[in-house]
């Protein structure tokens, strides 16, 4: 490769690619956009498609109602039906103590104009009349919620970055990023080197190692999560479900297949793929909990993908303190999807040097040296 | 055609049992005891079974082994059931739900504790390459699991009525079916424990295996592993090629030769390779008119004696051509069938309508070896041996340690290759696990000696090839 370009996007996911187009909508093309593998080989192409405002940060419902409005609007930008599908978000709790906090989360998420609502288990059972509530103790429902299919949404995103004259290479690996003082001055690849000085961290779960490779510090550490699918249905099931208490989510995509996952809470960090066993017996036991009637669904598939997960659960967006020009877009612990247009529409704002439409000081790095930590308490899975 | 049960045949038997009615859609199906839902529908002349479920185009009876879901039904209520694999029961209830069925109105329950066991030997896949690595692991002392899917073990056998080919002076002559009975009979003797009617879904390590039987998840925790599942069909890609009557080799096989049931009235053969004039000529036995044999390749594929018994029978096999599309809305009517020249480009003017209810297409197999890749093994892609295969030792090991590989999984080739490899991988996982014997050292000699001698001359040199890319060293081994 000849190449130089003004800038280079680590990672083929909805970051990467979503930062990509909005550099490219506002003209800046002279852009490179990396994956080591295909396109969505990451999280994005691994994930629930679950789009969810009903957070308990300020900064993350804010992110995820702003991306929300975003991505009403991204079927007709992208010219492709993304299957943005708005049944709402079921929060099932089934403690007194968590149902006392769902309530102060429902009135911040008001104040922020979530239009979430706090319900009695006998009016989450009206939402979904399949679910099994006897210790169900209260449940939040949010209806502009929803799910998305992600593959849509990265090939969408693809499709229209190359029309703008941005380029895309997969199966290229970043191995190293060449540094001069504070200065970015080369990327290395598996296929040659790239003259740069604008580097983009969007590389999910392997961020923390992208960022070594320039000499940078992030906290970040990849977490299996897993995942899995059920032959399809026709629709039953409007709301996505979810329980922080059992760290189980489940929803019906616009095919009919219920998507749904599971959390190990004793899962050791690493950059591990593979399905396990544990959530094979855990997921379904636990699902026929809620509704008893998957008894007899078929589970069609399974697998895994990384939480990139930070210590306070939140992003980590802007450049670092020891490099100029070397932004990040990673840390997104398992919500990086939903909030994903905003973020990207930031970043792009950030190396164009616009003023961001989105204040993110709290998000940068420096946050896990010189402030108190807003820990973000919604996250499931 | 009214009835398209066989009845007569000159080389099976069909004992069909007690006869009796189910309902479908409100009207009563003639089916015989052990026959399946599906074989008894397609019986009674029923093309489409299902929709596709993204595009809802028309799916019918396809591979007959329960592995593509085009044949999924409501069977008393309870919808996505495979009615290929389902046996019809007097007084069922049966109906289609196209593409998606209603969300289930019922808890069918839990069905208890979750099956889990210790084993030290899982065998998968009951072809002849799995039985014989059953075998020789067994009768040297070891506690072998062997499980197949289906409900008759010897794999690829139990649906060959022809004599065999094959220089292995014991086989060759004696009819597949017959070489898979008594190969599964020594299998009893020996003690190996056989696990029919159950599917292996997947590996998860530490080599743990998961199973479906009777509609539930055994999980197996084993010391070493043979795996022996086979081979899968390749498709071909034409216009219409997913309508009703198009079918793989293996489907017509399974329908006529298993189910005893003629697939329709006039098939079109797409491929002259062994496959294709076998069961070709198992078709005519069957009393179907095979119009015609088409090739893409300038010359026929198989063995001159096989192409021979077809061409006596008036059937034509014509190369150099291939299929353009096939004709019909709901099922298939017809097809376009057009010469090709020999860089594989259409010859303008050479389109010809075919009339047939039935396309088969037998153009070749490929490893299965998805179970292989969960489990991490080495893949390479070798043409000769029919796409990618796992990397093996000369003791059929793959590059997991305590993992081995035997058969058409490790490359297609014959029966009898199968069934060498097998013999040497259950000595070589014995030996893994506990010692060197007199049985074991002399079995993977012996097979050793028999493979190279299988491996000689102008059909043995693609595969000796192909082998010799794909053999490593034991160092690379996990
Ligand atoms: C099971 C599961 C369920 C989830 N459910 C949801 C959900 O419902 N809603 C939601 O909002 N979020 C969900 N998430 C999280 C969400 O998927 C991620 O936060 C998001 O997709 C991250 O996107 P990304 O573009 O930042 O990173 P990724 O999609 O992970 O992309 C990173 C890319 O970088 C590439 N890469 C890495 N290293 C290099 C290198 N050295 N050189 C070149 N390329 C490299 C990788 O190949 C990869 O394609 C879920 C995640 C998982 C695992
Ligand atoms: C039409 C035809 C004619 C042939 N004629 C001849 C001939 O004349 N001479 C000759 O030498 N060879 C012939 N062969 C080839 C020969 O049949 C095969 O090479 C041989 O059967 C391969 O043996 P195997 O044990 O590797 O696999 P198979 O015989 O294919 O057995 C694999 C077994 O694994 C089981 N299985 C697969 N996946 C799973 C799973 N997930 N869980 C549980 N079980 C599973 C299957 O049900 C099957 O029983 C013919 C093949 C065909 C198709
Ligand atoms: S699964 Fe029944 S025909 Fe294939």
């Amino acid at each position: 490769m000849t190449e130089k370009y003004e800038a280079v996007i680590i990672g083929g996911g909805v970051n990467g690619l979503g930062t990509a187009y909005h550099l490219g909508k506002k003209g800046f093309t002279d852009v490179l956009v990396l994956d080591k593998s295909y396109l969505g080989y990451g999280a994005s192409g691994r994930n629930g498609g679950g789009i969810r405002q009903q957070w308990t940060s300020e900064d993350n419902i804010k992110l995820a109602r702003e991306s929300r409005k975003m991505f009403e609007r991204l079927d007709d930008e992208l010219e492709e039906d993304l299957e943005f599908y708005q049944g709402g978000y079921l929060v099932l709790s089934f403690h007194e103590e968590e149902a006392a906090e769902f309530k102060e989360n429902v009135k911040l998420q008001n104040k922020l104009g979530v239009d979430s609502k706090f319900l009695s288990p006998e009016e989450a059972k009206e939402i979904v009349p399949e679910l099994d509530i006897s210790d169900v103790v209260a449940a939040t429902f949010n209806q502009s919620d929803g799910t998305i299919y992600p593959f849509k949404v990265i090939h969408g995103y693809a499709d229209r970055v190359r029309e703008i004259g941005i380029d895309i290479k997969e199966h290229t690996e970043v191995t190293d990023i060449v540094t001069q003082g504070d200065e970015i001055k080369k990327v290395k690849t598996s296929e040659g080197n790239i003259k740069t000085d604008t580097v983009i961290n969007a590389a999910g779960g392997w961020s923390s190692k992208v960022a070594e490779m320039a000499g940078a510090e992030i906290p970040n550490v990849p977490v299996r999560h897993e995942i899995m699918v059920t032959e399809p249905y026709k629709r039953f099931l409007d709301p996505m479900v979810i329980s922080f208490e059992h760290g189980i989510y489940f929803s019906q995509s616009e095919h009919g297949n219920i998507v749904g996952g599971i959390g190990n809470p004793d899962e050791e960090p690493g950059l591990n793929q593979k399905g396990s066993l544990w959530f094979l017996k855990n997921f379904s036991d636990t699902l026929l909990d809620f509704i008893p009637r998957f008894s007899g669904v078929h589970m069609i598939r399974q697998w895994a993908g990384f939480y990139d997960t930070t210590p306070d659960a939140q992003p980590i967006l802007g450049s670092v303190p020891e490099i100029e020009r070397f932004y990040q877009v990673n840390g997104f612990s398992g919500h990086g999807f939903m909030v994903s247009p905003m973020v990207d529409k930031v970043t792009a704002e950030l190396i164009l040097g616009e003023q961001p439409s989105m204040d993110i000081e709290r998000l940068r790095v420096e946050r896990f040296e010189d402030m108190d930590l807003e820990e973000e308490g919604g996250v499931v899975g | 055609m009214s009835e398209r049960r066989i009845f007569e045949h000159p080389i099976l038997d069909f004992d069909r049992g007690y006869e009796f009615y189910f309902d479908f859609e409100g009207k009563k199906i003639k089916a015989y005891e052990g026959e399946t839902i599906a074989s008894a529908l397609y019986a009674d002349g029923l093309r489409k079974f299902t929709e596709s479920k993204k595009l809802e185009r028309p799916r019918g009876f396809f591979c007959a082994i329960g592995k593509c879901s085009s044949c999924l039904m409501s069977v008393d209520g309870r919808p996505n059931i495979r009615t290929c694999v389902t046996l019809a029961e007097e007084g069922m209830e049966v109906e289609r739900h196209g593409p998606k069925a209603e969300f289930p109105q019922t808890d069918v329950g839990r069905g208890g504790e979750r099956k889990k066991e210790e084993i030290e030997i899982a065998v998968i896949g009951g072809g002849p390459a799995g039985l014989m690595a059953s075998i020789v692991a067994a009768r040297n002392g070891s506690e072998v699991h062997l499980f197949d899917e289906g409900d008759d073990l010897g794999g690829q056998l139990v649906k060959q009525t022809h004599q065999f080919f094959g220089s292995h002076q014991e086989d060759a002559g004696t009819r597949g079916i017959d070489i898979g009975k008594e190969l599964l009979e020594e299998a009893r003797d020996v003690g190996v424990e056989i696990h029919n009617g159950s599917k292996v879904l997947g590996y998860y390590p530490e080599k743990k295996i998961t199973i479906e039987s009777d509609g539930r998840l055994e999980i197996y925790d084993s010391q070493g592993i043979v795996y022996a599942g086979g081979a899968v069909e390749n498709y071909l890609s034409f216009e219409n090629n997913d309508l009703p009557g198009v079918y793989g080799a293996g489907g017509v096989q399974t329908l006529m030769n298993e189910e005893g049931i003629v697939p329709g009235e006039k098939v079109l053969m797409i491929g002259s390779g062994n496959v294709g004039l076998i069961v070709g000529y198992q078709l005519l036995q069957a009393g179907v008119n095979v119009v015609e044999i088409i090739e893409a390749l300038p010359e026929i594929g198989g063995y001159q004696v096989h192409a021979s018994k077809i061409r006596r029978a008036g059937v034509p096999i014509r190369a150099s051509h291939t299929i353009k599309k096939a004709i019909g809305d709901e099922k298939v009517e017809g097809a376009v069938v057009q010469k090709i020249d020999e860089n594989w480009n259409p010859v303008k003017g050479t389109e010809r309508e075919v009339e047939c209810d039935v396309i088969c297409l037998a153009v070749g197999l490929s490893p299965d070896t998805g179970f292989l890749r969960q489990a991490d093994c080495e893949m390479d892609y070798v043409p000769e041996l029919g796409g990618f295969v796992p990397l093996r030792t000369e003791d059929m090991m793959t590059t997991q340690r305590g993992i081995y590989v035997a058969g058409d999984a490790a490359g297609i080739e014959e029966a009898t290759v199968a069934a060498l490899e097998g013999k040497i991988a259950g000595a070589a996982i014995y030996e893994e696990l506990h010692e060197e014997t007199e049985d074991t050292r002399r079995s993977k000699e012996e097979a050793k000696e028999g493979l190279d001698k299988m491996r000689k001359g102008p059909y043995g040199e693609v595969p000796k090839q192909g082998v010799k890319t794909c053999t490593v060293d034991e160092e690379v081994c996990g």
